[in-house]
């Protein structure tokens, strides 16, 4: 076991509150958990070095973090400061049949109902969920009554300092019908460290529309999990858009535990100099006449490092299951590295899924035919990089969210370049 | 007219793909307003000539020289040709998805006033500009908002390509195999295009394999191009001769390599 670890489970040891059941549980698992090497599966392209070499801490004074302004976007805004719920940043009156409260203020009943929807979607082996489990102290409760239809989005930020530890947990609950849209941020200085998880049950009829951006860079370790509980009819599109870090892994759940549930999920990520982006994405059809479709794209650059594993698995009785997952990674110089694996696995015989990955470089003919036009090689190239992401852009239902992030990524491809 | 500057010389050149020998000793001028139809077989070199004119990767020169209003073009990258006058409309324009054809349009558009010291055009006034291209070359407005070239028929491509020839209003035009892949009334409404920009500063070289696009546009001068040289060069009515012949005049055997489509 790492000292990062026992240090982790010391500190959890030392918490007393309502999680109580629940984080003794995860610290009994996290304690006959070996610490990963490159011989386990799940960390396999991913070195957890630089989470041993870590130097951050918790910082204990919430210090002035407020989220990055979004034009356009009126949010109701959670902001958890290095972990800590910053309550006087949720400043609007929140719509009725829409409630959020932090766990430790419910009252016992509710307590009780939340203690029970805790941790019980993301499954047990996310190592970081588990860290998550155990010392994460601010759980924020979302729940969204029967047939509602929330119009504004819930955004959730997590904020660092230079030199934070954060752990952050949310969890959203959808009542039968209601609608939410829900982004999940990262915003972090220099040698942070952030484990920030949410957890969303979706009930039968109701629509989620999720964004996950992870767009920290540098000397920032995030590794964090979103995971989706789906029940009868239940519909969820996810876009998910991050750069690298020094670690950057996101772990993503889609449990299609009703019949007739529809995922979407959309992920890019951009990759630069010595970046590490890791997407951990497991769909679960364990119901019949499910569907989901999931699109991935990476552009890898300099010497930065890309992993992806895939994996949907169809269960016995998960009859009609319309699974498709395409997966088209663009390698900009020799240095970069393309990890992808998507797997298929399927126990029932009436389905139809597709799979697909490509690793390519980009495509000289339509850089030269550019060029031929009078657009420069480099601009040319940013086109066609920012071409191959926009398509996937173009998809997010949320127009100011997407005007928002389109010249960011523009900013970054002109800083990419092709060696 | 004779007396005028050429916009373009080709002086002996020599160029290679892939370590073959495909141009072998060309030669051609151009003057302004002058509109050059080369022709010939399958292989002759009629497409890799605009290729190594626009300088594409993987085309060698390996000698001559080649001027473009006197400027050394070979001196140039592909963008400062296109920037210099150079337009090549392609017989295989690329599919680009996700790039809208609106974007690309205005960034050739503002690559090349940047080059002149302009400013960049407005959205508003490119869009009417564009527009206006659009209805000229008989394509849908939407067509606007769609990928580059993507999912376009051979003949809304060939369109398309012309729409950028009318919003870049190039010195010279190379139009390689335009009419291939067209059905008459496309051929008529390409054909159309290319007159309306015919100027007394704008030249052409318009590469065929056949005759029928000649009956369109009228060519000052007709070449034939034979094994990586012009080996006849006469006006319009040598195009019909051919069409009459054929080329099997041309090669006392048969050429074994045909490197282009």
């Amino acid at each position: 076991m790492s000292e990062w670890l026992e240090s982790a489970i010391t500190r959890a040891q030392g918490i007393n509150d309502w999680l109580l059941p629940k984080r003794a549980n995860a610290i009994e698992l996290l304690s006959n958990t070996k610490w990963p090497t490159r011989k386990a599966e799940a960390w396999r392209y991913t070195p957890l070095r630089s989470v041993e070499r870590s130097v951050a801490k918790a910082i204990n004074d919430v210090v002035g973090l407020s989220p990055v302004d979004i034009t356009d976007l009126s949010a109701i805004e959670l902001v958890f400061v290095n972990g800590k719920f910053d309550a006087t940043q949720l400043t609007k009156v929140l719509p009725k049949g829409l409630s959020i409260s932090l766990g430790k203020n419910l009252d016992s009943a509710q307590q009780k109902g939340a203690l029970e929807t805790f941790s019980s979607i993301k499954p047990e082996r996310h190592l970081f969920g588990l860290v998550n489990d155990a010392l994460a102290q601010d759980v924020v409760v979302v729940t969204v009554a029967d047939g509602v239809d929330i119009a504004e989005p819930i955004r959730i930020s997590s904020l660092l300092s230079q030199g934070g530890e954060s752990h952050t947990r949310v969890q959203v609950t959808l009542g039968d019908g209601s609608r939410l849209a829900v982004i999940e941020d990262v915003q972090a200085q220099g040698d942070s460290l952030n484990t920030a998880f949410v957890e969303y049950h979706v009930a039968s009829n109701a629509q989620l529309e999720h964004y996950r951006f992870a767009l920290q860079t540098g000397s920032n370790i995030s590794i964090g999990g979103s995971h989706f509980n789906l029940l009868d009819r239940a519909k969820m599109h996810s876009t998910i858009v991050a750069f690298g870090s020094d670690l950057s892994r996101l772990d993503t759940d889609i449990i299609h535990a009703g019949e007739f549930a529809d995922a979407k999920l959309n992920a890019m990520y951009l990759l630069d100099g010595k970046e590490l982006f890791d997407l951990h994405a497991t769909v679960e059809h364990a119901m019949p006449n499910g569907t989901t479709e999931e699109n991935v794209r990476c552009i890898a650059a300099d010497r930065s490092r890309a992993v992806f594993n895939g994996r949907i698995h169809i269960h016995r009785d998960a009859q009609k299951t319309l699974a498709e997952l395409n997966n088209r990674n663009l390698l900009m110089s020799n240095t970069a590295e393309i990890n992808t694996k998507p797997e298929l696995e399927i126990y029932a015989d009436d389905v139809r899924c597709a799979h697909g990955a490509t690793v390519a470089q980009i495509d000289k003919q339509a850089l030269y035919y550019l060029q031929t036009r009078g657009i420069s090689r480099s601009k040319a190239q940013v086109m066609l990089n920012f071409g191959f992401i926009n398509e996937l852009i173009d998809l997010m239902p949320n127009a100011a969210l997407a005007e928002w992030v389109r010249p960011i990524i523009r900013e970054r491809f002109s800083q990419m370049e092709v060696k | 007219m004779s007396n005028a500057k050429n916009l373009l010389t080709i002086k002996d050149l020599h160029a290679s793909v892939e370590e073959k020998q495909i141009i072998k000793g060309l030669n051609l001028d151009i003057k302004p307003g002058e509109v050059h139809a080369i022709m010939g077989p399958n292989g002759a070199g009629k497409s890799t000539l605009g290729y190594v004119l626009s300088g594409r990767d993987g085309y060698t020169v390996d000698s001559g020289a080649v001027t473009l209003d006197g400027k050394n073009l070979f001196e140039m990258e592909t963008e400062e040709r296109a920037r210099a006058g150079l337009f090549l409309a392609f017989q295989y324009p690329v599919e680009i998805p996700g790039v809208s054809n609106l974007e690309f349009l205005k960034a050739s558009v503002d690559a090349q006033r940047e080059a002149r010291g302009e400013d960049a055009i407005t959205s508003a006034d490119f869009l009417k500009e564009a527009k206006a291209a659009c209805k000229q070359v008989n394509l849908p407005i939407a067509f606007l908002k769609r990928g580059v070239n993507e999912g376009f028929s051979g003949g809304e491509k060939k369109r398309n390509e012309l729409m950028q020839m009318l919003l870049l209003k190039p010195k010279l035009c190379i139009l390689d195999e335009t009419d291939s892949g067209l059905d008459i009334d496309a051929l008529q409404v390409v054909a159309e295009g290319v007159n309306s920009q015919r100027s007394a500063d704008r030249s052409f070289i318009v590469v065929t394999h056949y005759q029928r696009l000649l009956d369109y546009i009228k060519p000052d001068f007709v070449h034939v191009l034979s094994d990586g040289k012009i080996v006849k060069s006469g006006d319009a009515s040598l195009a019909h001769e051919l069409e009459a012949q054929g080329y099997a005049w041309l090669q006392k055997e048969p050429a074994e390599d045909e490197l282009e489509g």
